[in-house]
């Protein structure tokens, strides 16, 4: 069956648009594995082709270099059956491979339109704005896209910022179009309304490569599925021929675990409150009343929530870092409203940061240093100011050992050379040392492997029984609901509801991520 | 995969170091030679001017010892992630402070000690208001520090002319009292015990940097300032610290030049002893890898350069200033981060020509 | 005070504003293109030299301007090489230029002469367009056009979106097929032009001789007034005015009898420094800089 694409050449349904095979990918430094691993991949016109895997898979390195942001180090790429090594995004694009980014890559300071004219091949002293804005308009009318033209970047949510994304590919008019986790910060409604879009550019005779770690989706939009695990095929197949648990265990390996069972939380005091706290950045939320959260010792709170919608600012608050724009924070009975950071350390408070090479350690520092980077100030290890390298040492030492990290040696290795996973366990070590009563954890297991994943939930556990409570943000609402007493689910700076942990509703709690205000019932 | 030791790792800025020596002396030469003079005669008198006689060693060490200072100051700053230029207006305040205990007519030893102090507190009172306006403002240093340059230039020049005036000659100022000069460690050479001063200096702030954990601080909000601020460790102090602590190391040499300077030991008009030391400062913090001993090095290298740039005036005539274009291209070599390896695949290209 | 006073006092400004502003213009290009270039002090010093060398070799006023453009441009490539493809380090290359510039300059006064000091000859020194209240040099309507191209050519032309693009997020601009290293390379060359041609004009327009201390601080001043715009080059323009305006008020309160004897010397010429450092802290933080300004671009 012929279909016609936006302006270009007819294309069968069926034919292979992009082909790669015996790919590979390898870092140099310090990396166990090869990124990609002798793959073979292809997409073909009419079709939404999945890519699923865990974070860490590979996807993205497929994907970029694909496109022509990488470089691959092995193997061959053919664009309807012609050899190419692209060695630019715009060599992907003149080929009519286009990339959408998880990351937006967008200027915030221009508007909508400006955006569109960075990509644009136009003579040097010229200034088409006026027609890009024109076609903007017509290409929202095909496809459904609601953004306006003349509006800023920086002012426009993060669904409305992905949608530009996908515009500016547009205009390139692509015949195949590479989405990395595309709705990694839409709400569902806003990401069923990204499948219909993909669905017509499918229709029109594009070929869509959709990337993605969410299981729901998969069976949402696609076609045919491509399972990756550390950057080798383990098969593809067509979507009507599978099914959700036989994806799960070529993706993951193990099947994931139930609600584990603990003892009742044996507490009533309160480690962390907060009291109609209005975070710094959600001012313009619309939540008057703030947020109001309770987590009493000995319990582990999760924080469910499609990232983007508080939680970043949220931990902000609640560990010093960013003094709150209104209401209270109360740790352990002690008013830490607007205090700083070393305050809230002082007071007890932990904090396993999201983004661990940027924030969680200083990278050009030595391991040794990183492991005393909270406590360097106390004794054991100074003394006066004067720094006692010996105590300092043995006590790397241990939590190296205890949380199994791999590290050449303690004041020669710059951190910065580690693998992110290593990097974690380091973390952790230091956070969890001094079992302290409260601790922030933001996306703690994320990239580790099975058994790391396995040994930090048992390590939560363990502290949870010695009285310490936890604050468990995560996307991963498995992990979530493995591991909490209660959970809470985030939504537009606001908490949706909170119910137990044990035998939480899925559904519920999916309603809540989206923004549904149903009660529990 | 093991690291290597620690000696290797500080080899690299060693040898980077070294190379960009050897490109600027490189350089400098083809210079030389585009003017007419014989470089080759003329690093041999550079070369013997400066380490050729005990007396030269003596010069090139009062060379390098207020260099050690300023270079110090900006070496700090660079660890703490800050760029203090300011060395150069710091030091002006702390000789004409260091001039002006002189007034109190204190007897010995508190004429110094109060001298030294008083340098020091002149040069933090000069780079407090950097500090303070790169907190409050978030003015950036480098063009806060060089107008505190210009306008500690002209503010000098109006003490110098109308306030500490030496009676008798109108062009300098007083002379600081003789029980308060730095003793002459060699005779005939302009060496002072300012040398000893600077060496300590070099020790205490080594010791600050690595062995306490004010120092801990300062290199952590250097190299990661969020990581800094959520480990607890306060921004705002270690900006303070770093420029105070600066401008207290450039005022003392200051002091250490107008104390230990015969045979005037005061502040002449035009400030030709203190001109420049601030910059040369940075030049040789950077070819030390702001290092405090990478630093002492450095700064003999810098010192000697200055004694036998003069002697090499004189034979075969090469202008003293061409030494300091050759520390120009040193600093533009060291800029780039990759010399070593560029330089070994220009050597790979070029041996694959023939 | 009388209207001549006025006058003299316009015109000063309006010499004064020259260098200043041109310098200026050529970094909120560069600014605007990711680069901070700290080195503008050097460059003007150099195009200073090259233009009275210029103008020398020549007998021509126009060819010394050239000169100080080519030579501009050469340091630029140097510093935009360095900042780019060589990842060097944006601030250290910049302290080296200055000093490279201080060496050599200093060098080839020793060399031609006098040391410190170079005249350059009348006749070839820019002629001034008379105009009955005073002598107006050429170069004061060429920085204003020029403000108002650079101006043109940031906000209404595709390449000037492609500059602040590459300014504000490389990594989308490398995304959307624009070779940022290029971009940024230019921008350095083109600031470099313009600091060189305002060096040229310090020393055959202005002064009328070359010395060690010609510029003064002035690359830095350029630097703050990039602050004070706001990246437009028409409030470039304007901060070169008032900076001018003080600068020539320097002057001329130096000059005029009775007010000479009360106010200090010194304290006149400080005015222009401290009144960098009060508009600088003032205007930042109601200011906006391109996210990716003095970091280089690395791809993987």
């Amino acid at each position: 069956m012929k279909t016609r694409s936006d302006s270009g050449p007819v294309l069968d349904k069926g034919d292979v648009l992009l082909e790669a095979r015996g790919l590979s990918k390898g870092f140099p430094g310090v990396w166990e594995h090869l990124i990609l691993d002798q793959l073979d991949f292809d997409v073909r016109s009419g079709e939404v082709h999945t890519l699923l895997g865990e974070n860490g898979a590979g996807k993205t390195v497929i994907a970029n270099i694909l496109s022509g942001y990488y470089e691959k180090t092995e193997g061959e790429i053919r664009v309807k059956g012609k050899l190419v090594h692209f060695r630019s995004p715009r060599e992907g694009l003149a080929h009519g491979i286009a990339m959408v980014h998880q990351e937006l890559m967008l200027v915030p300071a221009f508007t909508v339109a400006e955006n569109i004219m960075v990509g644009l091949d136009a003579p040097l002293f010229s200034y088409g704005i006026a027609g890009v804005e024109k076609r903007i308009q017509r290409l929202v009318e095909r496809y459904g896209l609601q953004v306006d033209p003349k509006a800023r970047v920086e002012d426009l949510s993060a669904g409305q910022q992905q949608r530009v994304e996908i515009l500016k590919v547009l205009f390139h008019e692509p015949e195949v179009l590479l989405l990395d986790e595309p709705t990694s910060l839409l709400t569902p409604s806003e990401a069923d309304q990204l499948f219909v879009v993909l669905r017509a550019m499918a229709d029109d005779g594009k070929g869509i490569v959709f990337i993605s770690h969410k299981m729901r989706e998969v069976f949402a939009v696609s076609d045919r599925v491509t399972v990756l695990k550390l950057g080798k095929t383990q098969g593809t197949c067509q979507i009507a021929e599978t099914n959700e648990d036989e994806l799960t265990r070529r993706t993951f390996g193990e099947t994931v675990p139930d609600y584990m069972e603990r003892p009742e939380v044996a507490h009533e005091e309160l480690a962390l409150n907060t009291i109609e706290m209005v975070p710094s950045g959600l001012e313009k939320k619309p939540n008057s009343q703030g947020i109001s959260l309770k987590i009493r010792c000995g319990e582990i709170m999760g924080l469910a929530g499609v990232s983007g919608n508080g939680q970043t600012e949220l931990i902000e608050a609640v560990t010093g870092l960013v003094p709150p724009a209104s209401g209270e924070v109360w740790i352990l009975n002690a008013d830490m409203t607007g205090r700083t950071p070393k305050e809230f350390i002082e007071r007890g408070v932990a904090h396993i940061p999201e983004r661990r090479r940027e924030i969680g350690i200083v990278e050009q520092m030595y391991v040794a240093e990183n492991v005393v980077l909270k406590d360097y100030r106390k004794t054991p290890f100074s003394k006066n100011t004067v720094l006692r390298h010996q105590q300092i040492s043995s006590h790397a030492e241990k939590i190296v050992e205890k949380f199994n990290a791999l590290v050449p040696d303690l004041w020669q290795t710059e951190c910065r050379i580690l693998s992110g996973g290593n990097i974690q366990r380091l973390i952790l070590g230091r956070e969890t040392w001094r079992k302290p009563p409260v601790i922030i954890a933001s996306h703690p297991t994320e990239g580790l492997d099975a058994k790391a994943i396995r040994h930090t939930w048992e390590l939560f556990l363990a502290l949870r029984a010695e009285g310490s409570a936890v604050l468990l943000v995560s996307e991963d609402l498995d992990e979530i609901m493995s591991l909490s007493d209660r959970i809470a689910v985030m939504f537009e700076g606001k908490i949706m509801g909170i119910v137990d942990g044990k035998g939480a509703d899925r559904e519920i709690l999916g309603h809540w991520m989206a923004g549904g205000t149903a009660s529990a019932a | 995969m093991s690291s290597p030791s620690s000696w290797i790792r500080n080899l690299t800025p060693i040898t980077e170091s070294l190379l960009a020596g050897v490109v600027g002396l490189v350089i400098g030469a083809f210079i030389m030679l585009a003017f007419g003079y014989n470089p080759l005669a003329a690093y041999r008198s550079l070369f013997v001017g400066s380490v050729g006689s005990v007396y030269s060693w003596a010069e090139l060490f009062a060379n390098a010892t207020p260099l050690i200072l300023t270079a110090l100051t900006f070496a700090i700053a660079m660890r703490g992630g800050l760029f203090n230029i300011g060395a150069e207006g710091q030091l002006y305040m702390g000789a004409l402070a260091a001039v002006s205990v002189s007034l109190l007519h204190l007897p010995a030893p508190f004429n110094w000690i109060v001298a030294i102090l008083a340098a020091m507190v002149a040069g933090m009172i000069w780079s407090l208001p950097v500090a303070l306006l790169k907190l409050g403002r978030g003015v950036h240093e480098v063009i806060s520090t060089i107008m505190f340059n210009w306008i500690a230039h002209f503010f000098a020049f109006y003490l110098i002319a109308n306030v500490l005036t030496d009676p008798q000659r109108g062009e300098r100022t007083i002379a600081v009292s003789e029980s308060a000069r730095l003793t002459r460690v060699f005779p005939d050479a302009t060496l002072s015990s300012g040398l000893f001063i600077s060496l300590v200096t070099v020790g205490v702030i080594f010791f600050l940097l690595w062995r306490t954990s004010t120092g801990f601080e300062i290199r952590s909000v250097g190299y990661n300032p969020h990581a800094s601020h959520y480990a607890g460790i306060s921004i705002r102090k270690q900006v303070l610290r770093v420029f105070l602590i600066g401008g207290a190391i450039a005022g003392l040499a200051g002091a250490i030049v107008v104390m230990g300077r015969p045979p005037y030991y005061a502040v002449l008009s035009g400030l030709p002893q203190l001109v420049n030391l601030g910059f040369d400062g940075i030049g040789v913090a950077m070819i030390g890898r702001n290092h405090p001993i990478g630093i002492v090095f450095a700064a003999i290298f810098f010192g000697g350069l200055m004694t036998g740039g003069r002697i090499m005036q004189f034979d075969p005539g090469v202008p003293f200033e061409l030494v300091r274009v050759i520390q120009g291209i040193i600093i533009l070599a060291l800029a780039i981060p990759e010399l070593r390896r560029l330089f070994f695949l220009a050597r790979e290209r070029l041996a694959g020509r023939k | 005070m009388e209207l001549t006073h006025l006058w003299g006092i316009l015109f000063i400004s309006l010499h004064a504003m020259v260098p200043i502003t041109l310098a200026a213009i050529g970094e909120t290009i560069e600014e605007s293109a990711g680069l901070f270039n700290i080195g503008l002090e050097g460059i003007l010093l150099f195009g200073a030299l090259a233009g009275a060398l210029g103008a020398q070799a020549s007998g021509s006023a126009l060819v010394g301007l050239l000169t100080g453009m080519g030579v501009g441009a050469l340091i630029g490539l140097v510093f935009g090489t360095i900042s780019t493809s060589l990842r060097g380090s944006q601030l250290i290359s910049g302290v080296g230029i200055n000093l490279l510039a201080l060496g050599f300059v200093a060098l080839m006064l020793s060399v031609m002469g006098a040391p410190g000091f170079h005249s350059v000859a009348r006749e070839v020194q820019v002629p001034l367009i008379p105009l009955g209240v005073g002598n107006l040099s050429p170069l004061v309507p060429i920085t204003v056009a020029i403000a108002i191209g650079v101006w043109w050519l940031l906000r209404r032309t595709q390449l000037g979106i492609w500059i602040r693009a590459v300014g504000e997020n490389p990594a989308a601009a490398d995304v959307a097929g624009i070779r940022v290293n290029r971009v940024r390379l230019g921008a350095a060359v083109a600031a470099g032009v313009l600091a060189g041609l305002a060096g040229a004009y310090l020393s055959i327009d202005w002064f009328g001789a070359v010395t060690k201390e010609i510029t003064a601080g002035r690359g830095f001043i350029a630097l703050a007034i990039v602050v004070f715009s706001g990246l437009n080059p028409l409030l470039a323009l304007l901060g070169g005015f008032i900076f001018g305006f003080f600068d020539g008020l320097a002057t001329w309160v130096a000059t005029y009898p009775g007010i000479k004897d009360i106010i200090p010397w010194q304290f006149v010429a400080m005015m222009p420094y401290v009144v960098t450092l009060a508009v600088v802290a003032g205007m930042i933080g109601r200011v906006r800089f391109p996210s990716a300004l003095g970091v280089p671009y690395l791809r993987e």
